[in-house]
């Protein structure tokens, strides 16, 4: 099982370095990525202060926490896209044929399309936001304990595996109807809901955002914890979630690959 | 002369049917496009409503004012900013232009063709889900008191129109020359863009010193002034000086596109076409 995993971090080691390689060739391109990456992040900040200049606060959070949940939110979504980015190339591989080699290789068959691209840009962005982060975080006495960090960083990392289960899901989604532009945008859309608190939406879009496309457990819960918000039940039941929606797509995942036809090769 | 109008006219009835034809070729891709496109207005929507609360203003802006440029965004999201020129970079890249270049139809007609029908389809779809969503919702919304508030609107939308058009197209012919063309569009057709015009929110929130950066590009043209006419936050003057204003944009990119299409059009090698 280690040994495996050992070997699977390798190849994925090697994928992202060609990856690397083939995103360095176009400098002039890469910069430009990195300007918008770092003009929408600022400009979601300026109005962000905007608005807590006019309302002093957000559902009873104060500046300092707003802020927290925004770095929280960007932290989760550059890493998720940073760790998943294949699943936006995987349309072309089914499409033309090229996943029937992949499925040759001594690979688990959802390795390719979801680790198959790693972006390095979302890499050089993530240094400096990690260093902001920490360095926001210690500076306004934000955690409260070390129980509360170590839970953090657990429920980050189950954050994660939620991502994988929604990005396998959408990849499932591609074997069986080749049409997945705009599914992987909703998610996007969607998760761009909670660059704020989502305590400020109301009940229903609440639940909405935590049963359907679970964003208040990929991005609110790991940061109520850190901020020693969050009751054992949250912590527990985001933890069952993310079970049941890597469950469920692994299902489906086995279920599309028994409909895969490889009618394009 | 009746005979060629119609013969004229006939190409681009088939080019519009051609194009609606392709939507429904991949169906799910067209429903999940419009789910997203709802998706997004809900968002936006809802972030509103969340933030404003009991309040009855907020950023220089009433609750029903805000909420009507919620709904506007969505409109003009589907009505200026939808588009299919963006295609042309692929086809030049790919060589597919060839087929285009082959048919007796001009190329700035082929790609507003192609755009118009866009538009009128997501309009459509729009109107659809956006007038159930106001309904349901109960939001309330805002329409002009003044009759020349429509004049203008209706005028600087033809104006934003066009405008987006030449904007997209100048982004795309960029490919005769580079292979790097997603990512110039991304930074000036998506983050830019987007931001710039209003899309997420009113540029006027903003600090006045980026508000002013922000001014000196096309992009708030686009969305932002149109709305701000709607929402009558301007006098008659500042909304002629608007509507000029976008009018100069509109001739400095139709000459731009012009231009790099004439040049890009000799450079092209047809490589795969």
């Amino acid at each position: 099982m280690v040994r495996s995993a050992v070997r699977l971090i390798k190849i994925w080691l090697m994928v992202s370095s060609r990856a690397a390689q083939s995103q360095l060739l176009s400098r002039w391109a890469g910069v430009l990525f990195l300007v918008g990456k770092i003009v929408r992040f600022l400009l979601f900040f300026v109005f962000l202060f905007m608005i807590l200049s006019s309302t002093q606060n957000l559902a009873g959070y104060n500046r300092e926490q707003v802020i927290f949940f925004y770095l929280v939110f960007n932290l989760i979504d550059i890493m998720v896209q940073f760790l998943f980015r294949g699943v936006y190339q995987f349309r072309f591989s089914v499409v033309a044929g090229n996943y029937d080699i992949d499925l040759l290789k001594p690979l688990p068959s959802f390795f390719r399309p979801v680790f198959g691209w790693t972006d390095i840009l979302d890499f050089i962005t993530l240094i400096p936001l990690w260093i902001y982060f920490l360095l926001f975080i210690f500076s306004h006495h934000l955690f409260t304990s070390s129980t509360s960090l170590v839970l953090f960083l657990l429920l980050f990392i189950n954050s994660l595996v939620l991502g994988f289960a929604f990005h396998l899901f959408v990849c499932a989604v591609c074997v069986l109807t080749t049409e997945i532009d705009h599914l992987v945008w909703v998610y996007r859309d969607l998760t761009n809901m909670a660059r704020f608190p989502t305590d400020i939406y109301q009940k229903g879009i609440q639940y909405i955002l935590t049963f359907t496309i679970p964003v208040v457990i990929l991005i609110t819960v790991p940061a109520k914890a850190l901020l020693g918000l969050l009751s054992w039940q949250w912590i527990a039941f985001s933890f069952l979630i993310t079970g049941l929606f890597l469950w469920g797509s692994l299902k489906f995942w086995k279920y599309a690959l028994k409909q895969y036809s490889s009618a394009s090769s | 002369m009746n005979l060629w109008v119609f013969a004229s006219m006939k190409k681009y009835f088939q080019l519009s049917k051609l194009t609606l034809q392709e939507y429904f070729v991949y169906r799910l891709n067209f429903v999940l496009w419009r789910f997203r496109s709802f998706v997004f207005f809900l968002t936006l929507l809802f972030f509103w409503l969340a933030i404003y609360g009991d309040r009855t203003a907020l950023l220089g802006y009433e609750r029903a004012k805000m909420l009507a440029y919620v709904v506007g965004v969505a409109f003009l999201r589907s009505f200026v900013l939808g588009s299919r020129s963006a295609d042309l970079a692929g086809q030049i890249r790919s060589g597919e232009l060839t087929k285009i270049l082959l048919c007796p139809i001009g190329m700035f007609s082929f790609w507003l063709t192609r755009d118009v029908v866009d538009k009128l389809l997501n309009l459509f779809f729009t109107f659809l889900e956006i007038g159930i969503a106001v309904y349901f919702l109960r939001i309330p919304f805002y329409f002009p008191q003044r009759t020349e508030t429509y004049l203008f609107f209706a005028l600087l939308l033809v104006l934003a129109l066009f405008l987006y058009f030449f904007v997209s197209f100048f982004l795309s012919a960029f490919a005769f020359w580079t292979e790097e063309i997603w990512a110039t569009r991304w930074l000036f057709g998506i983050i830019f863009l987007e931001f710039f015009a209003g899309a997420y929110f009113p540029i006027d929130v903003l600090p006045g010193w980026l508000q002013g950066m922000i001014n000196l590009t096309p992009f708030p043209y686009l969305v932002f002034f149109p709305l701000k006419i709607w929402l009558e936050q301007l006098s008659a003057a500042t909304a002629i000086k608007g509507i000029l204003i976008c009018g100069l944009w509109l001739i400095i990119f139709y000459r731009l596109a012009n231009l790099l299409w004439q040049k890009g059009a000799k450079n092209y090698g047809a490589f795969g076409g």
